[in-house]
Parts: C-alpha cells; structure tokens; sequence
C-alpha cells in the first residue's frame, strides 16, 4: 500500500508541481518548511481535483442519451399536449442545459460557471430549479446518516482491532480476526436487506423507508428528531456493523508487530496497567495511518451509501443520484459526482496537512 | 505496507504451500465449492424440472413455500429458487473471472510500464490510478450502465473492469518498484537483456503471488460493483446472477411475503465468495510476505 495517492503523507518525492523555489524568497522557503510543504500539497490536490472533475465531465458527456428530449416528453406527458418542439424551443433547451456548442466549449463553461458560481444549470428532476438547490436539500441526510456512521465505524473498529490485537492467541481474538476477515468485504446493503426483513417485516418494530414520520412537519422539536432517531437505526447500523470490521483488521495488524517493542517494554516495566500500555502506548502508533486511511476510504464509504440510501427511500444524495441517473438528468449526475470527488479531496488535503503537525516523525517536507 | 518478497522455494511443492496457510485453502476451498454449485445446475434443474426448464415463466405455482420438491420454494413467476440459484453463481463467477482478468491485464501493464520506467510516465500514471482510487466511482459506473443496457456477459465484465484495474495496479505497481532495484535485475541489465525479456523473465514470475492478489481484488471489486448496480434496478438486461436474484427478491415484495429464501441464499452464496477471494488474499500475502506472516497470525 505504498502508494503515493492524491493524498498520502509519503515523503515520495512523486510529483513536484511546487517548482522549485525563486532565487529571491529562497531563505522563506528554508525558514518555513512546512509553508512549502502545504503549497505542494495545495498545488497536487488542486491538479487531483481538476483531474478527477475532467475525467467525470467528458466520461459523462461521452454517454449517448439526451436530457432535452426527456424535458420535452415530460412536458408533454404534464400538459398532455402534443407540442412539436420545433428547433428553437430544443436550441433554447440546449442553451439552457449547457449542452449547445461543442463538448470543449460545454467543459470550459460547465467549468467558468463551477468554478466563479457553483452552479451546475437546471435539473431536470424538478425543473426548473437549479441542480445545486436539489442537492443541497439532500445533502444534510446524507451528510448526517454517512458522517456519523463513518466516524462511529471508524471508532468502533479501531477501537476492537486494538483489543483483538493485543490479545492475539486468545480464542476471542482470533475468533473475532477470522470473523472480520470472512465479512469484511460483505456490501452493507446485505446487512441492510437482512435487518430490514427481520425488523420491519418479520417483527414489525422498526421503519425500513424514509428518514422521518411524513405526517410530521421537519422541524427541531423532540418529535421530529426522535422519528429522524428511528428511522435512521437500521441504515446506520448496517453500514457500522461491516465499515467496522476492515478498520478493526487494519488497526490489528498496525497493532501486532507492536507487540515486542522495546518502548512497550519500557512502559511494563514502569508498571503501567495493559489497559494504558495500549491506549497511551501502543495504539498511538495506530492513529495516523488510520486517519489517513479513513480519508481515502471516503470515496469507497460513500458509494456504499448510495445503495443503502436507495434501499430505504433515504432523501440523501445517493437516492437522488439515482432517481438522476433514471432520468438522464445530466446536470444533477455531475453535481452530485463533483462535489463527492471534491469532499473526498478535500478531506485528504486537509488530512495531509494537518498530520505532520500531529505527529513530529512525518515530516512531508523533506 | 508490502515491501518484502521472498521468493517461493520452487523445491517445496503446491501442497506445502496450502499447508503453509489454512487461510489460503479454506479460501480455494470456498471458491470450489461455489464453482461445484454452478456445475451442478444442468443436474439440478434436470432433478427439479425432469426435462422441463424449472425456471420458465409459470413453471410451477407462485410463491411455494420450501418443501422436497423445491428446496428453495418458487418466485413470483413460479420459478424454481434453487436452479436460479445454481445458475446464478455461476454467472457471478463468469463476471468476476472476466472483470477480473482484464482489470488484472491492464493493472500489470500500468504498474509494470510505471513502475519499471519510472520518471515523467510513471507520475502520470500512478497520479491518474490515485485519482481513480480515491474518488468514488460508482456514480460513473451507474450512469454507464444505465446508458448500456443490452450487453454480453463479457461486455459487462469489460465495463466493470474500467473501474476495477486501479486496484490490481495498485497493488502490484508496488512490488515493481521493491523489485527493480534487485541485485538480479541489475545483472540482467548489465548482461544487456532487452527491458521486455527482464519483465517477462525476470520480474513476472517473482510477481505472480501479487498478480493473483490483483486479480482476486479486482475480480472482488467489479462483482461488488454489479450487485450495487443491480440492487437498484440499474443491471444490465439479461445477466441473471446472484444480484439479480436479490433485485427480484426486492422488487417483487418477496420480504413482504416472507419468500426469504430468494434473497438470503444468494446473500450467502455471495458473502461465501467475498469471504473465499479476501481469504485467497490475505493467505498470498501471508505466505509470500514474511514480514506480515510474523504478524498476522493465523
């Protein structure tokens, strides 16, 4: 896994788009290491993300399909009236959706408007309002339903791998070891299937759709949050109950080899209990490469949500992305795709940046 | 974290190396077993259906319940659970071994053009693999195969391989790198070999452990990816594999109507071969890795 990815606190000297330094500044450089070390970090996620959103851009444009004569039969189905579209009303739709001129004008508009507006033209699931409004109603479900479980797998696991590594040998241990080897790579949506059948159907105590009560009103009242509580059980847990185990086989490995160092000794023989020997100890050698390991498993985590939201009717991004991609809503597709690329790249850039001050051994800027 | 390799000892046999590792055997083991599923169809569906296809439209009633004629019960359409099933892994492992073969193919090329070049060629390709790895990719594969819709089975697998080959060239681009600056790379250089005879001659066989690493991920990855597809209705037309099977389970109100064996059989079945190929791999990398043997135990 030594891999210098986008993010990655490697000292590889992999990529320089930070030219060297000018002649004139050169002593800033040398007083400030971490200043040049954060511009090339800057400068690399920077080049990621124009990478990531080109590659997404074109990879969508080059799909057959045509979002205008969708909202021209949607028209006509809503009106019930068979307008003609004549070549104006389609060159008006073309102008409007982005999609006149040539694909390299679309990119370096699609880009000028991303980049100085944030603005992905309309969406064709309800049109006219722009795509950016309709991912921003369902960015706090999805916010919240992956932010939380990622965070509590990533506790959780680390946590259990922790202990299932220190007690290697142990029956429990490698019980628990082989058991998260076996599961590890199962879809959460397995888990969720399962959970849904039990709870909701065969014992009937738990919803499996949507992420409130409808006969309630959104609001902040106890009400509102606690049915927001229950419905959100069965999709959280489905997703921390597999997202744990690979953080809990990655922490154990990180764990075992520990075991025999010397400043583990050091630290017995002062007295210490195991319990603090490991938290204090061992496992912070375990912290930092799991930070970073969660940034670049953001990307992995949310595409498993996507499935786990459609499995529910959660009203995140992952239940609109699809409903988009069935109704070729093309602006929506690269709205909800640019920003995941541009969290799960921002995430490791700022991981990346705030490690080496975290842990004085990595120094990124040598 | 993979630095080391130790070569295999080439005296010491296949069944030592089983020995070596029960993770390594109980996965092969799991992968046969589901490969022995798949064959037994044809026999099966002869059993259940005595010369008639069991899984036609109207075969039997709808929805019975599991009993000795049908141990699985039927569906909604009154076909036979058990034979879909039978078939369906086998499809599931037809698209895995595809998916996985090309990704594998175009991971040994990136990683061994990157990894052995070096320089300028290998910045480029180890930054877009980076890319590729780390953003999600799933909204891209959804959309494509929304877009794709009547496909062959090794269309199918060609299209999941676009997003799986990163994970095999990740993994083996590593070992290139720990590789090229042996001691008998060196010597082949300085004997004059032609770069092409030391990858084939020298580099590849030492690598094969990690190429078969890239090929299960990889071949893990892309059967994943079909599921997630399929699961939300979006699976290509005609592929009727394990995901399929759960898609029908779901869209035709089989969780209402307690009809569990449609979607658990073949949530085991598949569980059973993510289990098999993670197996396959942490046994390999065990085995070949010294440094992670000591560590992870068995």
């Amino acid at each position: 896994m030594s891999f210098p990815l986008a993010g990655g606190t490697s000292t590889e000297p992999a990529l320089e788009p930070g030219a060297p330094p000018p002649e004139e500044r050169s002593s800033l450089w040398e007083r400030r290491p971490w200043f040049r070390y954060a511009l090339r970090c800057f400068l690399l996620y920077l080049a990621s993300l124009w990478g990531a959103l080109t590659i997404a851009f074109f990879f969508f444009r080059m799909l057959p399909g045509d979002p205008v004569s969708t909202v021209l039969q949607s028209m006509q189905q809503q009106y019930g009236t068979t307008v003609q579209a004549s070549g104006d009303l389609v060159a008006r739709y073309r102008t409007e959706f982005g999609l006149d001129g040539s694909v390299i004008e679309q990119y370096l508009r699609f880009m000028k408007n991303l980049v100085l507006h944030q603005d992905f033209g309309p969406s064709l699931l309800s049109y006219p309002t722009p795509a950016q409004d309709v991912i921003g109603a369902a960015l706090p479900w999805t916010i919240g339903l992956m932010g939380i479980t990622a965070v509590l797998s990533w506790v959780i696991g680390v946590a259990a791998g922790a202990i299932a590594g220190w007690r290697r040998g142990r029956l429990g241990a490698e019980v628990t070891a082989n058991v998260a080897i076996a599961f590890s790579q199962m879809p959460f949506y397995f888990v969720a299937l399962v959970l849904v059948y039990v709870f909701s159907y065969l014992l009937g105590v738990l919803p499996n759709r949507s992420a409130y009560d409808s006969q309630l009103t959104p609001g902040w009242n106890l009400e509102f949050i606690g049915s927001v509580l229950q419905h959100g059980i069965l999709p959280a847990v489905s997703i921390v109950v597999i997202g744990s185990l690979g953080w809990l086989l990655s922490t154990r490995m990180l764990i075992v080899p520990l075991l025999g160092e010397d400043f583990l000794s050091y630290a017995e023989a002062k007295g210490l209990r195991p319990s603090v020997i490991l938290r204090k100890y061992a496992l912070r050698n375990c912290y930092l490469p799991q930070v970073t390991a969660f940034g670049l498993g953001l990307g992995f985590i949310f595409n498993g949500n996507v499935l786990v939201e459609q499995l529910f009717s959660y009203p995140g991004l992952g239940s609109t992305l699809v409903a988009a991609i069935k109704l070729q809503d093309l602006n929506t597709i690269m709205g909800i795709t640019s920003l995941a690329i541009f969290a799960v790249l921002t995430a490791n850039f700022v991981l990346e940046l705030v490690l080496p001050l975290l842990d004085p051994r990595i120094k990124g800027w040598r | 974290m993979t630095t080391t390799l130790s070569a295999p000892k080439r005296t010491a046999g296949r069944l030592s190396l089983l020995r070596r590792s029960p993770k390594l055997t109980i996965g092969i083991l799991l992968i046969l077993l589901l490969v022995a599923i798949g064959l037994s169809a044809p026999l099966v569906a002869q059993a259940i259906g005595g010369g008639q296809d069991p899984t036609e439209t109207a075969a039997f009633p709808r929805w019975l319940k599991p009993s000795g004629a049908h141990p699985l019960g039927t569906d909604q359409y009154g076909r036979d659970i058990l034979v879909m099933v039978c078939r369906g892994v086998l499809v599931s492992l037809q698209i895995g071994a595809i998916a996985g073969l090309v990704s594998t193919v175009i991971g040994v090329i990136v990683a061994f053009v990157g990894g052995y070049l070096g320089g300028f060629v290998d910045t480029v390709l180890s930054f877009f693999t980076s890319i590729l790895l780390v953003v999600p990719t799933f909204p891209l594969l959804i959309t494509l195969s929304a877009y794709a819709k009547e496909v062959t089975l090794f269309e199918v697998g060609l299209m999941l391989s676009i997003f799986s080959w990163p994970f095999a060239a990740r993994t083996i681009r590593s070992q290139v790198l720990t590789l090229r600056t042996r001691a008998y790379v060196d010597l082949a250089k300085t004997t004059n070999s032609r770069d092409l005879e030391i990858i084939f001659k020298e580099l590849l066989p030492n690598l094969l452990p990690y190429v078969m690493v890239g090929f299960a991920t990889s071949a893990l990855g892309s059967i994943f990816g079909l599921i997630g597809l399929e699961v939300i209705g979006l699976g290509p037309a005609g592929v009727i594999d394990l995901g399929h099977l759960i898609f029908v389970a779901i869209s035709t109100g089989a969780l209402t109507l307690g009809a569990w064996p449609l979607f658990v059989v073949p949530i085991i079945l598949l569980t059973a071969l993510f289990a098999g190929l993670n197996l396959i791999n942490i046994g390999l990398e065990e085995v070949y890795n010294p440094r992670l043997r000591s560590v992870s135990g068995v």
